[in-house]
């Protein structure tokens, strides 16, 4: 059984998301921050990472995942980022250099509302690798 | 010329001064006599002459003394002509050396006075037009220049050697370099692309038409900055470089768009939240446990709230800063306000097994304010206050008066921040989100609208907290005068 960590600020989406994947046969556990994030990691070992963007401050997400990956042992665990940030307003990854890009290391920027079957579908694309 | 010209004829032997001033005075001439070098020099002194015909023999002071005291003393303006009767080339070439335009030989006939006088007359008239044009070309310059440096925008004049021939005040300020004719145009802290904007529009064939256009941040300032050519007849001798100060447009832009974002943001959290639990219900996945449908209902329903909430906030703030929102100034009591405001609040903190109380003077505490703008700020605070609060905890609304001001405080007992959580949190959109906060709704516009709000009543607002033990708002407008 795949286990995944959710880390997002909007506790209805961690309840929702969190009870769905649940349902669909993955071991959750999820964080309402970047600290409880890091905290849960230090036990769990997830599969995969979904993390929200702006949760502490604008870029929380980017600096989660960069300590995430820093954990001996995550260094390759596949992150995906639901954000609800428009794109619209010129948020992209695009838009931030490579070095950002290198440092942010997310594996793939989702926007949120994130249809369920999109979710589980990039889940598994990710999780086969 | 219209005025007549003046001449003086200076000359020791009467003889000759008569004849040349009958002949002087029928061609129009206005004509000064001095019968010696000292009477001539003193003529001089007190008027101006045109022209001076000088005798060069004279006892006492010379012709050649005379001719250099005008050249010295009246310069361009008097034309001197030497009247002399060594006619010979040394002398003439003597006569000039000492100043004088020409040489009449004596003696001579009215028609070679006339042809030398006529001659210097010319030349009289063709320096006046110089000077004329000279003082006109000089103001214009200065009148130039001052426009230059009066001028809002900086301005650099390029030359062709790429050296900066001119830079007003505002380019020095806009650049924060100091004008010095050693400087280059590569010293001026400008990015690459102007530089090679430059030295294309440098290159240019003379007369073609170009403008380069570049927006870049130098230093603390956004510029505009904006190159054209610049030719001199037939050749080009130069570019002019406008720079002009787009700071505070660049910054307000920014700002909208930050916010926007934000606003964007904001709006799609909730629908997020709800489309997907929605999504889930839809799935079939919990047919069977009803109350988790239920209870993913309930969420929606709150965070659909939410947004209304939000959109409600943004409409009122929108309308605020459109100046659409009528305001009608009058004196009331504060304390008034705030029982009223408590009161209304009873139902909800019974609710939430707080205790409200308030704490005021016995008389009345007057401010002069919009009672719908003090309403919000209160309710603002007093929801929050209850919202963070615990059960069994208390709200206290406290009020004071300190000097000209009035002091309202709203203390409760709920969770607290810590330093970092309260930083930003006046700020659009900042909300403070740890494990305590997470289920509480909020738009995240209450506090920076309440804070807009006071101090467009040249008040101001504090905050007070230690988590876990509760928060204390205060709010300190200044009081009505009696």
């Amino acid at each position: 059984m795949a286990k995944i960590l959710i880390v997002d600020d909007d506790q209805d989406l961690l309840d929702g998301q969190g009870a769905f994947l649940e349902s669909k046969g993955f071991e959750v556990q999820t964080a309402a921050g970047m600290d409880e994030g890091l905290a849960k990691l230090s036990a769990f070992r997830p599969d995969l990472i979904l993390t929200d963007l702006m949760m502490e401050h604008h870029d929380t997400g980017f600096v989660f995942c960069k300590k995430a990956r820093d954990i001996p042992g995550l260094e390759r665990v596949p992150i995906l980022m639901q954000t609800a940030a428009p794109k619209e307003i010129g948020f992209t990854l695009d838009s931030y250099n490579a070095k950002a890009r290198e440092w942010m290391k997310v594996d793939e920027v989702l926007i949120k509302p994130v249809p369920l079957e999109d979710l589980v579908g990039k889940i598994e694309q990710y999780l086969s690798r | 010329m219209d005025e007549r010209l003046r001449v003086i004829v200076i000359d020791d032997e009467e003889g000759m001064r008569e004849g040349m001033r009958r002949v002087l005075e029928r061609k129009g001439f206005e004509v000064d006599l001095a019968e010696n070098g000292e009477a001539a020099i003193a003529r001089l002194t007190e008027s101006r002459y045109d022209l001076a015909l000088v005798d060069l023999k004279m006892p006492g002071i010379d012709g050649f003394e005379v001719t250099r005291y005008i050249n010295e003393t009246a310069g361009s303006h008097t034309v001197a002509v030497i009247v002399s009767a060594l006619a010979t080339v040394e002398a003439a070439v003597e006569v000039t050396q000492h100043g004088a335009f020409d040489f009449l030989v004596k003696p001579f006939t009215p028609q070679d006075l006339m042809q030398v006088v006529e001659r210097a007359a010319r030349q009289r008239i063709l320096i006046r037009e110089r000077e004329t044009y000279l003082t006109e070309l000089n103001s214009e310059r200065t009148l130039s220049r001052q426009l230059i440096n009066s001028m809002h925008e900086g301005v650099i004049v390029v030359n062709i050697a790429r050296k900066p021939a001119l830079m007003n005040p505002k380019a020095e300020l806009f650049l924060s370099v100091k004008y010095s004719a050693e400087l280059s145009v590569d010293q001026l802290g400008l990015g690459k692309g102007v530089l090679e904007a430059v030295d294309e529009v440098l290159a240019l064939e003379p007369g073609t038409e170009a403008i380069r256009v570049f927006r870049e941040p130098v230093g603390e300032r956004m510029l505009d900055i904006i190159i054209t050519p610049y030719y001199l007849g037939e050749q080009n001798a130069g570019a002019i470089v406008l720079l002009e100060d787009h700071t505070e447009e660049w910054k307000a832009e920014q700002d909208k768009n930050r916010f926007i974002s934000m606003v964007a943001h904001e709006l799609k959290s909730p629908l997020a939240a709800i489309l997907n639990y929605i999504n889930i219900i839809l799935t079939g996945m919990f047919d069977n446990q009803v109350e988790k449908i239920h209870e993913m209902l309930a969420r929606s329903k709150i965070r659909g709230e939410a947004l209304l909430d939000l959109i409600r906030d943004l409409l009122f703030l929108n309308q605020r800063e459109a100046g659409k929102v009528e305001k009608s100034f009058e004196r009331m009591d504060l304390k008034a306000v705030l029982s009223e405001q408590l009161e209304f609040f009873k139902v909800q903190a019974d609710r939430s097994k707080v205790e409200v109380a308030l704490q005021a003077p016995q008389e009345p505490v007057a401010v002069f304010a919009d009672r719908k703008d003090l309403d919000r700020i209160f309710m603002n605070l007093i929801s929050n206050g209850l919202k963070y609060n615990r059960e069994g905890g208390s709200l206290t609304v406290a009020l004071s008066v300190r000097d000209h001001e009035a002091w309202a405080e709203v203390r409760d007992t709920g969770i607290g921040m810590s330093p970092p959580e309260m930083e930003g949190l006046f700020q659009e959109f900042y909300r403070v989100k740890n494990a305590q906060t997470g289920g509480i709704p909020g738009t995240g516009l209450g506090l920076a609208t309440v804070k807009r709000m006071v101090e467009e009543y040249n008040g101001r607002i504090k905050v007070d907290s230690t988590p876990g033990e509760g928060s204390a708002f205060t709010v300190v407008l200044p009081r009505a005068s009696d």
